[in-house]
Parts: structure tokens; sequence; C-alpha cells
């Protein structure tokens, strides 16, 4: 075949494989979507992340004070009211800063902090309708008894605090570990909101496989052939012939030869290359199955029976 | 050699009319993302929510007849990323503000009503007990108030007590920055909170504040201060108060929709309990700013009795009036807030 292959737009790993737990939810259309749940570690990531931009919300505050011409003011003792109007405005932008932060980003076009933008995680509702502001509110606010509280708690319960910080610790460290505990991943911030935190990755879309099947009349199968395997078996053919790794095409082609008892040409110049070989092969499998799947009679893997 | 005709699958003709449409979202969708949604034109924005349709149906369509896995995952994130941007919050900073504080804030407090009584009727009760407490065994002050008595202890002199409720004292910055981390916000906070665990250690912690509060009404009272420390009080107190009452009015919601969440799930009813309570939880947390600044410049600036106590009383008629009389512009509450 003349026909130059094209190179494939995605390298290595291009199929994923949906490993983990998903959410699924049904959008207002009427469609499911699975979204792959973000673990704790992702979510701690992006949590970190926003932390450590929150943490330099006062440094640039500090900063911008350190820039200001104030020495022109001669405003020298401590405690004269501009001092403390700063004082105050100082604390409120904390607060703010705090408080405000994930509120503002997740209730913004993108639904996500900095952080969870960087992972690549998204806030859904969990009903597949509008996130709403209310749910937006709700699960920040549970920040605040879920993750600052206990940190404050902690601090005091190292300062010397009484039985009841050091419960109140406890009870807090409980929520805040409350992901690693249920199926969703969800914090109590998701339960009481009614929102999930999922993945919401980039894919790239390929060209189709059977677009690039070799035509040769050494490369038509028989129904028998064909029907040696199924639908897991097409997807892990799919994922070798797109990573195009030459020895796993080879032990792949060899395998697949064997188990249909596929004999290729005499003449030694006439034989398909294994590429070429699992294309086709890939192609008419692929035909087979959809034209059952059209029929409503689907076939998981190999070990599923035929009839 | 032959060459015979190329294959031709459906799923091959369905990606091939298709493919045009999930390409023309996609790259609406990354321009979306990438916050230039202003530079859409109308004729954009307008076909935005059309691409995104049809692209879902192809996604519903190819689940049925492709066994194509690259093409499938891309459709999948593809109309995972459109449905986040469609159905994401947009909300405009300015009109959530207007809405919450307008709408929702009051509207919340009003379904929260028999818990807003239940709260306030553990922190009276409380405060009555610890008075009586005090009365008959003066020894019980120090051992509910512990070390933040801050020398307001049963040894002080009249003049100590009285230099507590003077104009001089602490700086009002300290005092302000000292209330963030003080006990009012950790206690709202947690009578809120620890209500998912069934609601007694809310009323337990909504008591136990009445009872610290009647033991310093009493001590002040015994030394002859009673109203000047009333009066003291209630400059910021009417709001830190209501505060409180508010954050164990939400912990006894989400108790009472836990153990009894009615027809529906408990999980549904815990969600749309935590709408409710968070929102009005949202209100307590800005009382107590408020209350933290008034506390941090009222306290100095008012020292007269007659005019302190008459701010208390307007911030607490203020207060009502907001919570019980805005946000009702509709007959029958219809803003998607289940009682």
């Amino acid at each position: 075949m003349a026909k130059k292959p094209k190179q494939d737009l995605m390298k290595g790993g291009s199929v994923p494989q949906s490993e983990g737990p998903t959410t699924s939810v049904t959008t207002p259309e009427g469609v499911r979507l699975s979204f792959r749940t973000a673990s704790f570690g992702t979510r701690l990531g992006a949590l970190l992340i926003d932390l450590i931009i929150m943490a330099l919300i006062p440094v640039a505050l500090i900063l911008i004070f350190v820039l200001l011409p104030l020495e022109d003011l001669r405003i020298t003792q401590p405690d004269h009211p501009f001092w403390q109007i700063m004082g105050v405005i100082f604390v409120l932008t904390l607060f703010f800063a705090r408080t405000g932060y994930f509120m503002f980003f997740e209730m913004g076009p993108r639904a996500a902090t900095p952080g969870k933008r960087v992972m690549k995680i998204r806030v859904i509702s969990h009903d597949g309708g509008h996130l709403t502001p209310a749910a937006v509110i709700t699960r920040n606010a549970l920040r605040e008894v879920e993750l600052f509280l206990p940190l404050t708690l902690s601090v005091q319960a190292a300062a010397g605090g009484g039985w009841l910080g050091l419960i109140a610790f406890l009870w807090a460290l409980g929520l805040a570990l409350l992901p690693l505990f249920n199926k969703a991943k969800a914090r109590l911030g998701d339960f009481l909101g009614g929102t999930r935190v999922v993945h919401v990755p980039r894919e790239a879309l390929s060209f189709d496989l059977v677009d690039q099947a070799a035509v040769s009349s050494w490369l038509v199968f028989t129904p028998e052939q064909v029907a040696a395997y199924g639908e897991k078996e097409l997807g892990v053919l799919e994922e070798v012939l797109r990573e195009r790794r030459a020895s796993t095409m080879q032990a792949v082609a060899a395998r697949i030869k064997a188990r249909i008892d596929w004999t290729g040409p005499k003449a030694e110049a006439d034989m398909p290359s294994d590429e070429s070989f699992l294309r086709a092969y890939y192609a008419a499998l692929r035909a087979h199955l959809e034209g059952r799947m059209l029929m409503g009679r689907r076939r998981k893997d190999k070990f599923d029976p035929t009839v | 050699m032959s060459d015979t005709p190329p294959l031709q699958l459906k799923s091959q003709k369905f990606r091939e009319t298709r493919e045009k449409e999930w390409r023309a979202l996609a790259r609406q969708v990354d321009r979306a993302e990438k916050g230039q949604v202003g530079s859409f034109t109308t004729e954009e924005l307008l076909e935005l929510p059309v691409l995104y349709r049809a692209t879902v149906s192809s996604l519903s369509m190819a689940q049925s007849i492709s066994l194509d896995r690259n093409l499938i995952t891309y459709l999948q994130a593809l109309c995972g990323r459109a449905y986040v941007y469609m159905y994401g919050a947009h909300a405009r900073p300015w009109q959530v503000v207007k809405g919450f504080f307008l709408r929702s804030l009051p509207q919340s407090f009003r379904t929260l009503g028999i818990e807003m009584w239940l709260s306030f009727a553990c922190f009276f009760l409380g405060a009555l007990g610890g008075w009586l407490m005090c009365a008959f065994d003066p020894s019980w002050y120090n051992a509910l108030l512990g070390q933040s008595a801050q020398g307001r202890d049963t040894s002080a002199t009249t003049e100590d007590l009285r230099k507590t409720l003077g104009g001089d004292g602490d700086t009002p910055l300290a005092v302000f920055s000292a209330f963030l981390m003080s006990n009012n916000t950790r206690v709202t906070l947690l009578a809120f909170a620890v209500g998912v665990i069934g609601g007694v250690p809310t009323a337990f912690l909504m008591i136990y504040n009445g009872m610290m509060l009647g033991a310093m009404m009493w001590l002040f009272t015994t030394k002859g201060l009673g109203i000047d420390f009333a009066a003291w009080l209630s400059i910021h107190g009417t709001t830190e108060i209501m505060a409180i009452i508010i954050g164990g009015g939400a912990g006894f919601h989400l108790a009472r929709r836990l153990m009894f969440p009615g027809h529906l799930t408990r999980k549904a009813a815990l969600a749309s309990a935590g709408r409710t309570a968070g929102t009005v939880m949202l209100g307590a947390m800005l009382m107590l700013i408020i209350a933290g600044l008034i506390e941090g410049i009222g306290r100095q600036t008012i020292t007269d009795t007659v005019l302190r106590y008459a701010f208390g009383g307007t911030m607490l008629v203020g207060w009502l009036v907001y919570y019980l009389g805005l946000g009702r512009d509709r007959k029958g509450a219809d803003d998607g807030q289940k009682a």
C-alpha cells in the first residue's frame, strides 16, 4: 500500500483506562455523563496550591504597604487612628481572602479555583442541574468548619488547651478525612451543598483507525476468524495500534495469528507487516462487533458466548 | 491484490457527518475556558447551546453504535467540559450579593423559625441557670468561667470591675483581632457543625454559653453594677448573642433534617438542610464581624449607659426587622428552599 500512515495525534497511553470511581450525573438533556471522581490526593494538591496563593495575598499587601510613600505622612506614633484603620483594613482583607476566595472562583465561569484548574478538576452539581450560588456558598462555608477550625484548634491544643479543644480537634479531623471514607470521595461541604468534585480532562480526537486499514486479499478474514474476540480485546487492540510500539505489535500479532489460525501468503514479499495485519484485523473485528451491537447483541469479551 | 472499496462502517459515517460540530464546540469551549466569552459574537453565543445539544446527542448515539474508544473518550471529555461550562454558577458577583442579602438570607432565617426558638430557649435557660447556680453557690462562678474571666472573678473589687466597663483599656485593634480568633466565632461555628451529630452537643454549647453569660451577670449584679454591665454588653452583645443563637439554630436544623428527613433520602435532606443552614450561617458570620467592629470601636467611644442601651437596642431591632421583614416580595416563597 502506497498510502503513508498519518501520524497519530496521541502518543502513548492513547486510550485512557477509566480507572477509579466515577460520578455519573444526568444532565437536563437526559444524557448520562460519567466523570472520573477526583481523588483525595488530587483535591489535597489543589487545596495546597490555593492555600499558597491565599498566603501570598498578605505578602502582596505588605509589599504594597512598604512601597507606598508613607514616610511623607509623618505618622510615627503606633496608636494613631491611621494605623488602626490600616490594621482593620488588613484584617478584613485577610478575612475575605480566606472565606471569599473559594466562593469567588467557584461561582465564576470556570467553576474552579486556580488550584483546581491546575489539577484539572471542577465542581459540579450532583443532581446534574445548574451549580447554584447557594451550593457554592454552603460547600465553602463548611470548609471553615472542616479546615480552618481544626487548624485553629490544633494550635490551641498544642498551646495547652483543655480536653474540650482536643475532642473538638479529633472530631474536626474526622470531618477533614471524610473524603477517604466514602465512595463519592466527597467532603462534608459537598454532601451539604449537593456538589461533587470531578476530573474534567481535555482529550484530543485522533483519527479513526478503520480509515487506515490496509486492503489486501490476504487480509480478508473468515467469519469464524473475526468471531474470536470481543469488545474488551478490541479496546486493547486499539490501544496497541495507537501506541505503535513495534515489539508490542509483533507479540500481539503473533498471538492473534495463532488464535485465529491465520496462514499468510507463501511468498515472503507478500507478507503484510505486523501493523497492517493488526489494522486490518481491527477493522474487521470492529465491523463485526458494531454490526452485532446495532442488533442489540453486544459481546463483552472473548469469554462471552457468541450466540 | 485487488483493491476492494474501503470499509464503510455506520460509526465512520456517523463521525464523518458530525465531526464538524464537535470541533466547533471544542473551539468555543476552549475560548470560554480561557475567559474570552466577552469576545463571542451574538451568533456564536446563540450557536453554543445548539452545538452543545448536538454534541451531547452525538455522545449518547456514539455510545450505542461506535466501539472506537478514542472517539467516545473524546466526546465524553468534550461534553463534560461543555456541561461544566454551560451549567456553572455564572453568577455576577453583584447580583449574587444582592440576591443573598435581600432574599436568601432573611428567607432562610424564617425557614428555621422553630430551631431559632429552640436555640434561643437553650441559651436563655442556660443564662438563667448560670445565674441561679452562682447565686446558690458562688464557687460555680470560677468553675463556669475558668480562664476566660480575665480578672473579672469573685475576688475582684467593684472598682476593678468598673474599670473593665470603662472607656480606657485595650487598644481597639488589639481587641478586634483578638476577637476574630476568640470564643464567639468558635462557638457559633461549632454549634452549627456539631448539629451533624444529632443536636445534643449544640444544645450543650448553647446552654453552656448561656450559663457563662448568666454567671457574669450575677457577678456584676452582686457588686451593684448589673445595669452598667448589661449596657456595656448590649452594644455589641445584641448582635453577637443573636449570631450565636443563629449558629445554634442552624445546628439544630441540620440535626432535625438528619433525624427526620421526611420524604427525602437522608443524603438529599442533608443537602437541602445544608443549603439553608449554610446561608444562615454566612449571615451569622457577618454578624460576628460586625459585632467585632462594634466591640473594637463602639465600646470605647460610647460610654454613657443610656446611649449604650439605645445603641444595642437599635441594633437588635434592626436585625429583627431585617431578618423578619425582608424578602417577602412574593406570596409563598418559591425560591427553592424546602422547609
